[in-house]
This record gives C-alpha cells, structure tokens and sequence, in this order.
C-alpha cells in the first residue's frame, strides 16, 4: 500500500495542494504530476544536475529530494524564470552566445546560472566554471554556456 | 551578408524551446493512456536462459502485459543495419550485461518497476568473452550462432569481419626503412552517456503503428519497424523529437521493436525510457588494439605503414562492422605513404553492442597512427610538426589511390595551429607540447530529399529529413532558405523529425547533413527560384531567360523587384504558395572498398601543452588549440561549439572515461558516480579553437561537414604533450593519473 | 523505490520515541544526498523514513559558545563552507565542506548526515578528526558525547545505539595556534568520490595530528607529538620515518574501482608531505 501524503508546494509562484506518494521524487511530481517536463531526467544520483531546481532558494538536484520534503516550499523551475512570455536576461544571453546545442542540459544549467548570479552578481569565469560544475553537459558546451552567464552579469550592470 | 544568412550566426532556430524548457523531448510526450515499460534484465555477462515465470509479476496490480520471446513472432525476428543478428529479445541466452530478457507494461511507472523486479528468471551463468585475447581463442565459445552468417569461412570464429586495405608492396620497401617503428595502441570502451538517455514509444495507430524515438536515422528505423511487423512503410510513422544528444550511440534501432510488438499486443501506446545505466549497456565505443609497424627514412618520411587494428564489438554488430572498415580503411591519416597494409578486424565479444560514436571507429587507430608517428619523430630527433608536414598530402594528392584525393589545404591547418600553440618556442621546464592530425572521410554514400514551400505572405516551410541533436542543423537549413528567398529567418519554420511528412533523408551521421541534406535544401530553394523566374517572365512579359532570382531580390531586366512584388501577384486572388523540391544524392560505387568515396574528409590539427604533476600523475592542461579545415562555416557560432564540444568530449576518452569489467564479465561502474565525463571544471586552461574557410567543399556555399573533427587526435597530442613534458611513453588510453603515475615509476632513471 | 511511511517528527523527543520504536526499520532523512540513492537502488528498504528537517532543536544552526562551536545536525556544507567562524578556526573543515560534491549537493547534504553514513571517504571526517570533534547524540537514555575518532566503525557503521541520533557537531575552539589543510585525490577536476582524502594540522606546540581516509574500513588519526614533522628544519628522511609509522594503519581495499591500493598508499605519502608543507607555512604566515 503506497502511502500518500498531502503536501502545499508553490511552484513558480502559484501555490499548489498536490497528494504525492512518499517515495516520488520532486522531480517525478514536477515533470508527472505537475506537467513541467522542462527539469530533465538523467542520472538520478545528484551527478548530472539535469534535474536541477530552485528549493527555497537554493539549487537542488530535484531528484534526490522526496516529494514530501518539498511540503510548505517554493519551487522554481525553468519554466519560471521567463516573466510574462519574456526571456529572463540569462535566458536571452544564452541564446545570444549560442550556449544551447542538444539542449538537454540547459534548463539546470540556467537554474545554477540563475542561484550563482542572484549569490554573486559580478562572477569571473572561474567562478562561473565551479558554479557550475554540477550541470554536466557532453555536448560540452561549457565555454558558451560560462560566457552566457559572464554576458548576463554584464547585461545586468548596465 | 545578412543578420541570418550563411556565415552569420542567428539564434539557434529551436533555442528559444531549449532555453525555456518548453522543447518536447521524447521523454515529455504524452500520450493518453500509455503503459510504462520496464525492461527485465539479468546481473550476468552471459547466461543461459532456463526459463522465465512471469506469474508473480502478471499478478501486480496495473500490469497489462509480461513480454518474453516465448509472446513474440516465432522465430524471433531479429534485425540490425549490417547483420540481422539482434533479436527483439533475448532468445534462449543473454550475450551481454544487460541484454533484456523480458519487458513489462503496466499503468503505472512504479507497477512496471515492482512487476520486473517479481519476473523469475532461472538461467545458467556462462562463460563470457569480453576481452580481443579471449575472442581470438580457438578454445573459446562462439558469441554469434555460425547460422546467422552462412557462407562465411569466419562463421567458427568471433571474428565478424576481416576487411583488407592499401596499397604498394609494403614487405618489397620495408628494407630502404632507416628506422621502424612498432607498437601496439590501446583504446578503452567508452560509452556516449548523452544526458538525455533514449526513449521509445510506440502506439497502434489506425491499420499502422506510430513510433516515437530518440533516432537520427528516422527512416532507417521506419524500415525495420516495418520490415519486422509486414507493415508497408507508409503504415509505419516514425516522430523523432531532436535528440538530447546522440553522438552516433542514437543511429539505429535498440528498443523500438520491442516497445512496437508490446503496443500491438495491448492495442495500447507504450513508453520505455531507459535510465543512463541502461543506456551504458545498451551502448559504446568499440574498444582497440592496433598495432602499427611503420618505416620511415632518416629524414622522417615515411616508407610504409602496416596497420593491424582490431575492434572488439560487442555482442551483436549493430553498426560496428562499418566502423571498423571506415576507420580501418583512413588508418594511414592523411599522409603520402608509399605502401600501406592495413587488416581491420570487428571482433564479437559477450558486450555491450557497439555503434557509431563521434569520429566513427577513427579516433582509436588515429591514437595508434599519431603516437607512432610521435615516437619516430624522437627517435630521428626530428620536430614532430616537422615530421608530418614531410609527409602531409597536399590538395588534389591521392593519398590514398582509391579514394577522393586530398581536398584541403591541410598544411594551412597544421600551420595555423603550430602557430595558436606556440609551437618552437621556449618552454619552462616541467611543460611539454603534443601535436597531432586526424583525418576522417565523410560519407560515401547519401540520399537527401528537401521540400521547401514559399507561402503567399514570403514566410518558408522547410522539409529536411536530418537529426538536430545539438549540432544545429535545422538553423542551418533555416539560413540556406533565409539567404536563398530572402526571408527574415524568424520567418523560416523547419519540419523534421516525422516520416509522414517530410520527405526521405538516408541518415544523420558522418557529419554529412549541411553538404547532404544542405544542398537538397538548397535545390529546394532553387526550384522555387525557377518557378519565380517563370512567374515573373509571365507577369512582366520578359524572356525566363532574362530573369535571376538571387537572395531573395528578383532582377529582370532594368529593375530588381523583392520577391513578394512577384509572389502574391503571381498567385493571383486564389492565394496558393509555391513548392521546391531538391533531391541531394551520392551514389554508390560498387568497386570502391568502402562502396563508395569520401564526399569530403573531415581535418584536424589538435595542439596541447601540458603540465605533468609527477607526484600524483595529474595533467594539467594549459593550453588546447584545435583548428579544423571546414570550407565555410555557415554558422560560425554553431561551429565553435561543435568544434570545442567535440575536442572536450575527446578529453573524455583521453583523460578519464573507461568501462571497468570484473571477472566474470559485467560491468561495474554503471551510471555516473564512477564513470567520469568531463564537467565544466576539467576544461583545459584555455581552450580556442579555429577553423579554416577555403570555400572548398561540396556543400553549400563551399561549406564541408565537421563536428567530429575536434575529437579525433585530441588522446595523440595529449600524450605527446606529456612525453614532452616527463619522458613517458603512454600507450593505452585513458590517461588517468594512476596510470601517468604508474608509468613515471617505471620510467627508467637517468 | 519501494513505499515507506514518512514521519516529520516536530520536536527530538518525537523523534528518538520513533527511532526507539521502529530500530533497524526506520531510516533518518536530513539532505537525502546519501539516503535517496540508496532507497532508490534497493539497498535501504526503511519500513519508515523519518524526517528531521522539522525537528526544532536540530535545525540549521552553527553556534558559538563555552570555548566550541557547535554546528546543529541540520546544517548543510554549503553553509558551513562560508561561515566564518568555521573558516577562521577550523578552516581545513570549510575546505572540506566546499568540495563534497557540487553546489546542489552541497545545498543538501549536512555535516551530520555525512558523519553518519560513515563512508571510509567522506571528506569531512579528517579535519574532524583532527579537530577533535565531537558527536552529540540523543537517544532514550539522554544526552551524549561521543568523539569522533570513537564514532567510526566502519563504511556505513557508527556506534550509535539503538533510537539514537546526532543533534550536532561540536569543535573545541583551539586554545593554541594552528594551522591545517585539507587536501584529497581524485579521478578529475570536477566534483569526485575522494580516492584519499587527507588533512593536517601542526600547532604551535609542535604538534602534527594528521588523520585520513578512503585507505581502510574507516578514517584514521594519528599524532606526532615529537616535533619532527612540524619543525620546518627538520630533515627529509626524519620525517618519512614518522610519515611511515603514521601510515602503516592505512589497508586500501584491492576492490576499489577507483583506485589501486598501490595508488592510494603512494598518494597518501604524496598528499601527507604536501599537506605538512602547506600547513607549516599557513602556520608560519599565520594565515
């Protein structure tokens, strides 16, 4: 008998009453339950960062935390961070800088880009490498995607 | 040159759905009332099959159906694109760690996970063949049933194919060698962990069936799926969303049939997403040992090579056979070589099935050919830049007398890169610089339709049949039809991806699709151009002759006119669109040994310095130069990201990545926590990467394909920079720092 | 992942009545960096998983008091990487912390937690160990403080009892000056499972205590209180000897995929010179 529990998580902004079995994952509830298959499944051990989201305002691998943790939590996925059908500023700069090929990697790594720049706003690439170090992308398009986030700061300053 | 067209680089076409999330991959398609599969699988290299007791499983709650051999089509239809060796599932024995046995579909995800776990599989541990030693055995088991390849002498043998290459007498020349060299090179089995992992669907779909997958060979795969089911093709759709990456490891079907048979068996759609484990089992790199012997005279030319490389495959040949004969058959590299042997052998082991990845079974007999040519260089005491600049073919040299002569400036590509790196200037002590070439051909064969549809407001529809799995093809197609009709190339939508609509493209590999598929789309255009011309001829009452159609601009004769003021009045009040069609093709040639000749070759010159940590045996990496021959980049940004994507996932199998077996077979650092890939944080210290434009190839625009370029002698210039830099001699990949370390202590002391 | 009750015990009693009740079949959940992936793989089949994010007493808190400080169980890496009081006294710890994983895992994982799944290789059992810390557990029978070096068993064993759980971490401020660093081995640059990980402390006493981990069951501490190692003067071969001595408790497993025991027992000499070298000269400049 699978338990279910209720939980109230808001999720991009809007609050949400969900009852998820114990034993789902955040990412299983965010991609079946709630529909936003933009946070990606891959390697389901907290390696990959495919399955990255924001957690009270922190990155997660949503794929190590139980549904049931995110209980009285904000969760932020990709899906949030354009505002009214406009691409965020990082958004936009990792279209400029062609940081995106497959794809598949992107939305965790600008749910990283979006923690590191909100935890420093004027990082150096080095910063930017380790900030995201725990996005692997073997389209291995880490040099675009770090100067994306170098030209999203940038962005930000004027 | 336009914002959009050829040689700039607009937004990727598709990048606003990957930087929102909103991109439907395979594994966010949902289809109403699908069932979940989950595969069965035994923890064995190789077992016999007693028999399998579905009951506790059937008995879970939500679950539709067990699948074994025993519920399929009797005999078990096997399939493949070389061999039809693979069957839907396995029959009577496992051959290889994590070949599936049964497959369950059930409501829920978490019913079919608790009914595979309940599926009881009595089998037989059996002997596993997993190393080219042990294939090669006499004593050893067969891997493949002798019946699957009658008339072939090496049907007693796990020897799949021995295939034969060169030219000249190389036992008369070997003689006027002053210096031979020979060593045998090892390449580890390296898997292509996309970070999408492959997905399949499938549903009954009126009197056909409708296939979902993460393919990039869409109509290949319509052609087993409906040779395997007695469909005709046109009962048989095949959707295929752009890849999360495929690398070659997505080419051809794996699971498709399987999930095809359980979705016309519950009359319902069925959904297997494998989970990366999964896809580490299902596919990698063939590994190598290849032994080269090469002579060259006391000025560092070269005399002869003689190449031995042997691929071991895995347990069905998939597509590995033509891996081995395409990169057995370059193995030379791009070098003027007067005799050459080369034996190329696909070697079957109890494995995880080989496939096409990056570079196309190139990259390991080029770390055999481009650390022997280092090595030579030493013992001459020649510079190793020097050394292949001797020996380099020039543009229009037959380098290899059976195929397409040279078509590049490839010194002007060696050079540039000498140059990025440095190359002959002073170096601190405790620092080396590594250089190496790679060379690969493109395809030999190819057949690419385009549709391209020009409707009444000038807004494009293109039909291309190619694969965008990151490597941009579909904003490429989309700037050809911007430059070609001039529409904004917002303006410009690409079709792909759906059999039932867009017209036959042969395939997505071997970097053709911007020559292929580029240039039916440019035919596309073309033929819309042509039908320009004869509107404008009819409404101004000029020759056809007399009318050019160039860049979305009609000139006649005294004006140019754009090409709406032509367009709507041409459709007249009934509106109406206009319809292009190209057709790109590469015919075969029955007496080429590969069947067909290099369309274009892909060149690369990888530079490296490198520092060497002799305490611990870490490289550091400081500086990584790649410049590769291209022809045109039609979108430079694209490009760039191809070319160091492709240089870091070289890194990959150069520094890191290996398969580790145990004893009796199995794999043991399945998923990511020990099979490491590079993350952001291995980059090297500077990485830049280049490319050379000479307008010089068959594609559009003089465009070539590239993108595995990057890949293919990054492990030969890493070494070569660590030799520089500490005297060791490294042979087998990967580079790891136990093992730079290990070689260190057995460095013999001055 | 099989099903499982889920408990959010709001106060410890609450919690250690659970723990008490169930034993064996109940499992902690702090970060979930360690447990989830264990659920999912089948090798914890917890009949509950208890929660203890909501546990008043045990939420995310580093104090300073009474000459410690005192890091509460809920504390997560990230957060004990950046505080300054951990990196001003015990900045081999902060070390540590800022490479367990990546920034996701970091967000997550607590130090407790960490200290609990008694990995042979977690990263931050050597400055610990070295720091001389302490785990405070709670169970049915009190309060407790157990040093580290007496909490290891081995991989995944501690010596907690029955219905016991940490509710912090406590680390005696140093009464003298020291300096210490936290070095490790791994397979690439980016984030990794440790193959050796390391740390060393010399005081100005002429104390090295020296502890490491991933070359045994469990980690291990040593101390050299001759003053050889920690003398900047004295010779090379005087302080192999020790380093020797030192070393002789290490016995890498020869079933590790990620490293030979060979590897591992040279890179431990390796990693333990170097590290002497830089926490004499952090000493030296009193950074």
């Amino acid at each position: 008998m699978t338990a279910m529990i209720p939980i109230q998580v808001t999720v991009n902004g809007r609050a949400r009453a969900l009852v998820v079995a114990t034993h789902h994952t955040l990412l299983d509830v965010l991609r079946d339950d709630l529909g936003l298959t933009g946070t990606k499944e891959c390697c389901l051990v907290g390696e990959c960062g495919a399955c990255t989201v924001m957690l009270d305002g922190r990155v997660v691998d949503s794929c190590l935390v139980l549904a049931v943790e995110a209980d009285r939590a904000q969760v932020t996925t990709v899906e949030g961070l354009a505002h009214d059908g406009h691409l965020s500023p990082l958004q936009q700069a990792f279209l400029d800088k062609g940081a995106a090929q497959c794809g598949f990697c992107i939305p965790g790594q600008l749910m990283a880009a979006h923690a590191l720049l909100a935890e420093n706003p004027h990082p150096t690439i080095p910063e930017i490498l380790e900030g995201l170090a725990g996005n692997l992308c073997r389209c291995a398009g880490y040099q675009q995607i770090s100067e994306a986030v170098l030209a999203a700061a940038e962005a930000a300053d004027r | 040159m336009s914002a959009n067209g050829i040689g700039a680089s607009p937004a990727r076409v598709g990048g606003i759905g990957r930087v929102t999330g909103s991109q439907l991959y395979v594994a966010d398609i949902r289809l109403q009332d699908v069932l979940h599969v989950k595969l069965v699988t035994l923890d064995c290299a190789r077992a016999r099959i007693v028999s399998i007791d579905t009951s506790a499983a059937e008995q879970v709650p939500g679950v539709r159906l067990v699948m074994t051999a025993a519920e399929l089509p009797q005999p078990v239809p096997r399939f493949g694109p070389q061999f039809s060796d693979r069957p839907v599932l396995a029959v009577g024995e496992t051959k290889y760690h994590g070949e599936p046995v049964a497959a369950v579909a059930a409501e829920t995800k978490d019913a079919a996970e608790e009914a595979a776990r309940l599926v009881w599989v009595e089998y037989e541990e059996l002997p596993a063949i997993f190393s080219i030693a042990a294939a090669l055995d006499p004593a050893s088991p067969l891997v493949q049933d002798p019946a699957i390849r009658p008339n072939d002498p090496l049907a007693g043998t796990n020897v799949l194919r021995e295939h034969r290459f060169g030219w000249g007498d190389v036992d008369a020349v070997a003689a006027s060698a002053d210096l031979v060299v020979e060593n045998t090179y090892t390449f580890p089995m390296v898997t292509h962990f996309a970070i999408e992992p492959h997905g399949f669907m499938a549903a009954p779909d009126g009197d056909g069936i409708a296939v979902w997958s993460t393919i990039q060979h869409p109509n290949w795969l319509q052609k087993i799926i409906a040779t395997i089911l007695g469909l005709p093709l046109a009962k048989v759709r095949v959707f295929a969303p752009d890849p999360g990456g495929g690398f070659g490891g997505k080419q051809h079907a794996k699971l498709e049939p399987l999930v095809a048979f359980m979705a016309l068996e519950t009359g319902r759609p069925c959904r297997l997403i494998l989970t990366l484990d999964e896809t580490f089992q299902a596919v990698r790199r063939s590994s190598t040992e290849v032994r080269v012997r090469a002579g060259f005279r006391s000025d560092g030319r070269l005399v002869f090579r003689d190449i031995e490389a042997n691929y071991l495959v895995g347990a069905y040949a998939d597509i590995a056979d033509r891996t081995v004969s395409k990169g057995g058959y370059a193995s030379s590299g791009p070098y003027r070589v007067p005799a050459v042997r080369i034996v190329a052998r696909s070697i079957l082991s109890h494995t995880t099935p080989s496939t096409a990845f990056r570079g196309f079974g190139n990259p390991q007999p080029i770390w055999a050919v481009e650390s022997n040519m280092d090595e030579a260089a030493r013992a001459l005491g020649i510079d190793p830049l020097e050394i292949r600049l001797r020996n380099l073919a020039r543009r229009g040299e037959a380098f290899n007398p059976s195929d397409t002569p040279a078509d590049g400036d490839w010194e002007q590509t060696v050079r540039r890169a000498a140059e990025l790196i440095g190359w002959g200037s002073p170096l601190p002590p405790g620092r080396g610089r590594g250089i190496a070439v790679g060379m690969k051909s493109g395809p030999t064969t190819g057949l690419s339709y385009s549709t391209v549809r020009l409707l009444v407001d000038g807004s494009v529809i293109v039909y291309a049949g190619t694969s965008d799995m990151g490597q941009g093809a579909r904003t490429v197609f989309a700037q050809i039809a911007a430059q070609e009709l001039g529409a904004p190339i917002e303006w410009i939508t690409v079709v792909m991806g759906d059999t039932a609509v867009v017209p036959y493209d042969q395939q997505t590999s071997a970097s053709r699709s911007t020559v292929l598929m580029g240039n039916a789309v440019l035919a596309a255009c073309r033929d819309v151009q042509a039908k320009l011309r004869a509107m404008a001829a009819r409404l101004h009452g000029v020759d056809e002759a007399q009318v050019v159609v160039q860049r979305g601009v009609v000139r006649l004769p005294g004006r140019d006119l754009p090409i709406l003021d032509i367009l709507k009045p041409g459709l007249g009040r009934l509106g109406g669109e206009l319809i292009g069609n190209g057709e790109m093709r590469k015919d075969a040639e029955p007496d080429h040994p590969l069947g067909g000749s290099a369309a274009f070759y892909e060149f690369n010159c990888t530079a490296v310095e490198a520092e060497v940590d002799e305490g611990t045996g870490d490289i550091t990496l400081l500086r990584h130069v790649t410049v590769s021959d291209v022809g045109k980049a039609l979108n430079p940004l694209q490009a760039r990201g191809q070319d160091e994507g492709a240089a870091i996932q070289g890194l990959g199998h150069t520094l890191m990545e290996h398969y580790i077996y145990d004893e009796k077979g199995r794999i043991r650092n399945l998923g990511a926590i020990d099979y490491r890939i590079p993350t952001s944080m291995d980059l090297p210290l500077e990485l830049h990467s280049e490319i050379v434009e000479n307008g010089d190839g068959p594609g559009p625009y003089g465009s070539k394909g590239m993108s595995e370029g990057s890949l293919l002698c990054v492990a030969p210039a890493v070494a070569a920079a660590v030799r520089d830099a500490t005297g060791v001699v490294i042979r087998d990949l990967p580079l790891t720092p136990e093992r730079v370390w290990r070689a260190l202590q057995e460095r013999p002391t001055p | 992942m099989h099903t499982f009750e889920f408990a959010r015990p709001a106060t410890l009693a609450e919690a250690v009545a659970l723990l008490d009740a169930h034993g064996p079949d109940a499992r902690l959940l702090a970060g979930g960096t360690d447990l989830v992936i264990r659920l999912r793989d089948g090798t914890a089949r917890p009949a509950v998983v208890i929660d203890v994010k909501r546990i008043a007493e045990l939420r995310p808190a580093i104090r300073q008091a009474d000459g410690r400080v005192t890091i509460s169980a809920g504390t997560v890496m990230t957060d004990i990487a950046a505080d300054d009081r951990v990196r001003r006294w015990f900045p081999a710890l902060a070390e540590a912390a800022a490479v367990v994983g990546s920034v996701q895992i970091r967000n997550r994982a607590t130090l407790a937690g960490n200290v609990c799944n008694a990995s042979p290789a977690a990263d931050t059992a050597p400055s610990l160990l070295v720091y001389g810390a302490d785990v405070v557990a709670a169970g049915p029978g009190g309060t407790r403080r157990i040093a580290v070096d007496d909490f290891f068993v081995r991989s995944g064993v501690t010596t907690l009892a029955r219905g016991e759980l940490v509710t912090a971490i406590e680390l005696p401020i140093p009464s003298r000056r020291q300096a210490a660093v936290h070095l490790r081995r791994t397979r690439r640059r980016g984030h990794d499972l440790a193959s050796v990980t390391l740390c060393c402390a010399v005081d100005e006493a002429g104390v090295t205590r020296l502890a490491y981990g991933s070359v045994g069951p469990r980690p291990v501490l040593v101390v050299d209180e001759s003053g050889v190692l920690a003398d900047p003067a004295a010779p090379d071969d005087a302080k192999a000897a020790i380093f020797e001595q030192m070393f002789a408790g290490a016995s890498p497993s020869p079933r590790s995929m990620r490293a030979s025991p060979e590897y591992r027992l040279a890179m431990l000499r390796v990693l333990g010179r170097r590290a002497l070298r830089i926490a004499i000269d952090r000493l030296a400049t009193g950074e």
